[in-house]
């Protein structure tokens, strides 16, 4: 007869490793300490992508939802994250498309995003939160291509292949963005 | 000076040339490693300013998301809960595992995941350890199989593992004899990390 501890087994100390086992054992307690430990980041990588939205719950919920049905896939626990983040691209990317950009995309990008830029920016607290601003005020399209290559780790050929557009948009797109970015980020050592 | 890469045909590409590389060039340079070695660019001082801020902002990328999350509400119990009750149904079962029963006419069977559900039971009653994955390794469709059970496991600072590793085996080895049929023949412990205080 097995007699349970008295303490709660302390799952919130657990590493990746042992909760992914667990969770992929069935273990729904190990799997909610992922989804609580993960789940801010993975708001914040699906913010990037869509905006702030009712999407971005929904993007992430089902996220680890599918997560959850293949987690016996993921061989290498360590890679978590980046695993969860790109089950998030995926989804994020299938909403971006639904999305139908009706306009012309070399129009829609062509104002002024700088005029956009808070002027308080040097006040922010930290690197991070200034790169989080000077993203945030660009155009949704080099927001979303920016986002892919430098934080979800695509490629030029898999954003133009995710998001439906030619190559050559996705460079010009990058281009502007990594401008815009680098000069804004200047300042900050 | 003549660009050594052809330029790319977007006009945007050619507004902002560095000692004639673009900063996309240049991003694509830090994406390779910088390897080969491009002796123009290593030797260019505008293109090392460049490069400078391209990394800068590449180490604020990396570290992004993380500063963002600390922004993040944390997220609320509806929130996890709508998560947890998706996927309530889906039980990670695996294999079937016959019961033997008295009756010829009673087929009854148990499911691998249970038989993990237990073997992590076990293991939750052992001071000191947190079981992680459990794999049944060995034909438990065919009653009295020879199985090898194998448990990933991490402990927790101030025990002695092999002391902790024993009561682990002797804990599944316990559960799995009063409460299945397995034909156990082994369980292999793995302990894969120790967690500091």
């Amino acid at each position: 007869m097995i007699v349970p501890q008295q303490d709660p087994v302390p799952l919130l100390q657990a590493d990746d490793r042992t909760l992914v086992g667990r969770a992929a054992d069935g273990d729904s307690q190990a799997f909610a300490v992922i989804v609580r430990r993960h789940g801010p980041v993975m708001r914040a990588y699906a913010r990037k992508l869509l905006g702030s939205t009712d999407e971005v719950d929904d993007v992430v919920q089902d996220t680890f939802i599918d997560a959850w049905k293949r987690l016996s896939d993921l061989r290498d626990a360590a890679t978590l994250r980046s695993w969860l983040m790109r089950i998030v691209s995926h989804k994020s990317v299938d909403r971006i498309r639904a999305r139908r950009y009706h306009d012309d995309i070399d129009q829609h990008e062509i104002e002024s995003p700088t005029a956009t830029f808070p002027e308080n920016i040097s006040v922010r607290r930290s690197r991070e939160n200034a790169l989080g601003q000077v993203l945030s005020a660009l155009p949704e399209r080099q927001r979303q291509c920016w986002t892919l290559k430098e934080i979800g780790g695509y490629s030029y050929d898999q954003i133009a292949e995710s998001l439906a557009l030619p190559s050559s948009t996705v460079r010009g797109l990058l281009a502007r963005a990594r401008r815009i970015v680098t000069k804004e980020m200047e300042g900050w050592e | 000076m003549t660009p050594p890469v052809d330029p790319p045909t977007a006009p945007e590409h050619d507004d902002s040339r560095l000692d004639g590389y673009t900063l996309d060039q240049l991003s694509d340079y830090l994406d390779v490693g910088m390897t080969p070695p491009n002796p123009d660019i290593d030797s260019s001082a505008a293109c090392q300013i460049a490069l400078t801020s391209l990394r800068r902002v590449r180490a604020a990328s990396a570290l992004l998301l993380d500063a963002e999350a600390d922004d993040e509400s944390p997220p609320g119990d509806g929130w996890v809960e709508r998560i947890l009750n998706a996927i309530s149904l889906d039980f990670h079962a695996g294999r079937s595992i016959p019961v033997a029963h008295p009756s010829p006419r009673a087929v009854i069977t148990t499911t691998e995941g249970a038989i993990r559900g237990l073997i992590r039971a076990a293991g939750d009653t052992v001071h000191g350890l947190l079981v992680g994955r459990c794999t049944l390794d060995g034909d438990i469709t065919t009653p009295g199989a020879p199985i090898r059970i194998r448990v990933d496991a991490s402990v927790f600072w101030g025990q002695q593992i092999p002391k902790t590793a024993t009561q682990l085996q002797e804990a599944i080895s316990l559960a799995m004899s009063n409460q299945t049929e397995l034909n156990v023949t082994a369980i292999d412990v793995t302990v894969h990390d120790i967690y500091r205080p």
